[in-house]
């Protein structure tokens, strides 16, 4: 059992084989001298803790990912129901999981965020996308029309 | 607002502590907060989008990855780091400065894997980044480390370092024990820092040949010459090849303990060349006196040793060669001299009269073939043993022994004549294995022996003298049924047949063909004569032999059927050219033989006289008369007067005839010791007489086959050039014999005569073939 502890101060015990997921904790328990000391984790909530440790427990029989392929593109239309399910949450728990999926160092995670993030920008419009994430336009209309225009070249129409 | 770079340093005097610690503990002692606490300031000040520098949108569109100043902080850290454990190290030498080198390298790379977590956001995010695009320069934090470690500090105290290292070894190559480990360590960490500065992910041996291998091989030659002279001058050859042995083996021993396994090749082909090729002469003095004390053991040591440089062993094969071929000459020769010492003390068969003494001399005595044999097949023995023992097969050796055998079994002090002297006791020999009261009575033994005899025939070079002998003695022992074993002879034949082929054998097969097919003719013919004349008062019986396969001739005496004899005689003829229309018999009277009882002896005296067909032509009319006078017997038997006049003299000496003035009685006073009397013996002039006819008749048959061979090869090849065409001739019939190149001539002038080739116009030493 390892413990951790949220950034609100809440302990957490959870299987060895279930948290090693986690890059950064795999590589704590090898490094160092352990033992019953909790390991804190001062960017993580107990809510978003209990997140991963959900989504961990739920991969822990997982087939360690293939190394990385700079090659292949990746693709945000292969996640499964289950994951889908998982990461059905407002908009700040999705942000807060994809960054501590970043700082766990947990890659299943923080593509499955990513990808989420993806799929709510694809297919819309710049002002659908700012209405999404509840962007205001910081762009003067001169600024606008420039950046428009140096990204002519990717536009699908 | 605070300005990046004083984020920067801000973080980086927060991470500082923790990063000494780290490199300061050799175990796991850091407590996990304080990693954590370093960790997450990090990716605090990396993740945090406030202080990207303001650029604008046109030359900056991506997002802006903190993290360099931290990188470049952190490596500066390190070098002063390694610095300082420079100027530590100055207290340290020799071995304690191996000792302080790996001890510290240990700690290090503990602290990189360490330092690499710690780090592991900036090995994700900015190093990543910033690597693709600077290939060369920036390197993720592990093997940055292992960069600045083997730039700042194992290349400053190398000059120190390999010098310790070379003595240590030179310590143990003279005996001491030493802290293998120690050198593992270091001659593994100079494996590891082989980073290549394109790819770190690819290491190269560079770093390891260039700082410690090219150096410790050059010790390891002046070691070895400097050892291996000083060893050789105060010991014997024999003890310096163990010593070298040894050597060797703790070279390799040296490799499995502390050097890259890459070593091995280039260290030990060093070694050998400075204690096996550079002493190779030396050593190979040693193997004529070693060899003949039969030192199986030094040989083997030589042989491991030399093989080791396979240029040495050429002049061993050949050492090997001449020992061989002399000890076989030798062993030809002792056997000589026992002759000579048998014939000289009376004791051998008297020679034949009228031979003058100064030929005797010269001329080769007849010589026992069993001892001949045994004499070869012992040299043999020995030495094919050796080569296994000694030198494991190896090819060379293997060709220096057939060689060396070939050699001395067709020339050696017997073969004064010609190679073909051994074919012909070999086959003698092999007769005396196969005919009747050879007293070996073991299957296995027999086999034994026929090996033995197969042994030295793969050696002659004459296998056609072999097979002439061989299928007369064949013959010989079919016709009077002196075979011992059919399973021996059938062995033989097929050993024959393996070496030599199909066609080597197939005349001998069909003579065994023929005396089965005989068998079933006789019971045949007998059965027919029971039914059709009642029960035969002769016993009768007869071989059908094939004239094409059997090496027997038609008698040279003519000879008038006796009249007891006449009536089997004409009822087989009429029965065989009634089964076998067209096919003519040709009676060989000569090889034929019988048994007579003896009804005229006073006190009814019955002896069995065993006589030849001819004897019997001789004795049956005797039935008749008490005596005949020389002409009337002549003319009764019809022989010739020479056959008449050599059985007339065996029957007088055996005391069956007396004989006064040209007229012979039947002796009513014999006696004998035995029953059966044996009176079929053959008249000692003849034998010598078959062997000369033999090896005539083979000069004949060489002609025949070369013949064959160069018509054979002009028909495929249609044209071709004299020298080619002899060679192609050699290569066709050496299996059987070594023909001589005056004789292919001979038979190339002969097949010109006979119009199968001709000469080509216009063209020197060109042959065609006539259609």
């Amino acid at each position: 059992m390892v413990k951790l502890t949220s950034s609100d101060g809440q302990e957490f015990n959870v299987a060895e084989d279930i948290i090693t997921q986690s890059q950064l904790i795999k590589n704590m328990l090898s490094d160092l001298e352990v033992g019953e000391a909790a390991i804190p984790l001062p960017n993580v909530t107990a809510h978003i803790l209990t997140k991963i440790i959900e989504y961990a427990t739920h991969h822990k029989d997982d087939a360690p990912p293939p190394p990385e392929d700079e090659m292949k593109a990746k693709s945000s239309d292969d996640i499964d129901e289950w994951d889908r399910d998982f990461i059905a949450v407002d908009q700040g728990t999705l942000f807060e999981i994809i960054l501590a999926a970043n700082y766990m160092d947990m890659q299943g995670l923080l593509d499955l965020g990513c990808k989420t993030v993806a799929n709510m920008i694809k297919g819309k419009s710049v002002e659908e996308i700012r209405k999404t994430f509840n962007i205001t336009n910081d762009f003067t209309p001169e600024e606008e029309e420039q950046i428009r225009k140096e990204n002519e070249w990717c536009e699908d129409r | 607002m605070a300005s990046t770079e004083d984020i920067a340093n801000s973080v980086w005097a927060e991470i500082v502590p923790t990063i000494d610690a780290i490199l300061g503990t050799v175990n796991r002692s850091l407590p996990p907060d304080i990693f954590m606490k370093s960790y997450t300031a990090i990716i605090t000040f990396c993740t945090a989008t406030n202080h990207t520098q303001p650029t604008t949108s046109s030359t900056n569109r991506g997002a802006q990855i903190a993290g360099g100043e931290l990188y470049y902080s952190f490596k500066s850290h390190i070098t002063s780091h390694l610095q300082k454990m420079v100027l530590e190290s100055q207290g340290h030498n020799d071995e304690s400065l191996l000792i302080f080198y790996s001890k510290k390298w240990l700690a290090f790379t503990v602290s990189c894997r360490i330092l690499n977590h710690l780090l592991g956001y900036l090995n994700r995010m900015w190093i990543k980044r910033v690597a693709e695009e600077n290939i060369g320069e920036v390197f993720d934090i592990n093997t940055t480390c292992l960069i600045l470690w083997r730039d700042h500090f194992f290349k400053t105290l190398h000059p120190r370092l390999l010098p310790s290292m070379l003595k240590m070894i030179y310590r143990e190559r003279k005996g001491e024990t030493i802290d293998s480990g120690l050198l593992q360590t270091i001659t593994d960490s100079t494996v590891t820092l082989g980073i290549n500065d394109i790819d770190s992910k690819l290491t190269t041996l560079d770093l390891y040949q260039t700082y410690f291998e090219k150096e410790f091989i050059e010790q390891t030659e002046i070691f070895y010459k400097a050892e291996s002279e000083i060893y050789i001058g105060s010991n014997p050859i024999t003890d310096y090849m163990k010593k070298a042995g040894i050597w060797l083996e703790e070279e390799e021993n040296r490799v499995k303990s502390y050097l890259h396994q890459s070593t091995r090749d280039g260290l030990i082909a060093k070694a050998e060349i400075v204690l096996i090729a550079n002493h190779a002469t030396i050593i190979q003095d040693q193997f004529q006196p070693l060899i003949e004390k039969d030192k199986i053991d030094d040989l083997t040591r030589m042989f491991g040793l030399l093989s080791r440089v396979p240029s040495t062993l050429e002049r061993l094969r050949d050492l090997f060669l001449n020992h061989v071929k002399q000890q076989g000459l030798d062993a030809v020769r002792k056997v000589q001299e026992s002759m000579a010492e048998i014939a000289a003390s009376g004791a051998a068969t008297p020679v034949e009269e009228g031979e003058k003494p100064a030929r005797k001399s010269n001329s080769p005595l007849e010589v026992d073939p069993k001892t001949y044999m045994e004499a070869l097949l012992f040299v043999h023995t020995k030495f094919a043993a050796i080569t296994v023992a000694a030198f494991k097969s190896e090819a060379g050796f293997v060709a220096s022994l057939d060689k060396a055998c070939r050699e001395f079994i067709n020339r050696n002090a017997f073969c004064t004549t010609g190679s073909s002297k051994s074919s012909e006791l070999l086959a003698k020999y092999t007769d005396s294995l196969l005919r009747k009261g050879s007293k070996i009575n073991e299957d296995n033994e027999i086999e034994d022996l026929l090996n033995g005899a197969m042994t030295i025939f793969k050696f002659i070079e004459d296998k056609d003298v072999f097979q002439k002998f061989y299928t007369k003695n064949l013959a010989k022992r079919l016709v009077n049924s002196t075979s011992a074993s059919d399973d021996a002879e059938a062995s033989m034949i097929s050993k024959l047949k393996e070496a030599c082929g199909y066609e080597y054998t197939s005349k001998l097969q069909k003579m065994f063909g023929d005396m089965s097919v005989s068998k079933d003719l006789n019971s045949e013919f007998r059965e027919k004569m029971e039914t059709s004349h009642g029960k035969q008062d002769i016993d009768f019986s007869i071989l059908v032999l094939g004239s094409g396969s059997w090496p027997l001739y038609a008698p040279t005496s003519g000879f008038n059927i006796p009249q007891d004899l006449i009536k089997p005689y004409e009822r087989f003829l009429a029965y065989y050219q009634s089964k076998y229309q067209g096919r003519k018999l040709v009676w060989l009277t000569h090889l034929s033989k019988g048994e007579l009882k003896t009804n005229y002896l006073p006190g009814n005296k019955t002896y069995t006289l065993q006589v030849s067909t001819y004897q019997m032509g001789i004795l049956l009319p005797f039935n008749t008369a008490l005596t005949y006078s020389w002409d009337e017997l002549l003319q009764t038997t019809g022989l010739n007067p020479e056959t008449l006049q050599g059985n007339l003299a065996l029957l007088v000496k055996a005391k069956i005839l007396t004989e006064s003035d040209k007229k012979y009685t039947l002796n009513d006073g014999f006696k004998s010791k035995k029953l059966k009397v044996n009176l079929n013996i053959a008249i000692k002039s003849e034998q010598k007489q078959e062997s000369d006819d033999t090896h005539k008749t083979i000069a004949k048959d060489r002609e025949l086959v070369i013949q064959a061979a160069i018509v054979r090869i002009m028909k495929t090849r249609k044209t071709m050039k004299h020298v080619q065409l002899v060679q192609e001739v050699i290569a066709q019939v050496q299996a059987r014999f070594k023909p001589q190149i005056p004789d292919i001539k001979r038979c190339i002038d002969i097949l010109f005569e006979k119009e199968y080739i001709e000469r080509m116009d216009g063209q020197k030493d060109m042959y065609s073939y006539v259609a």
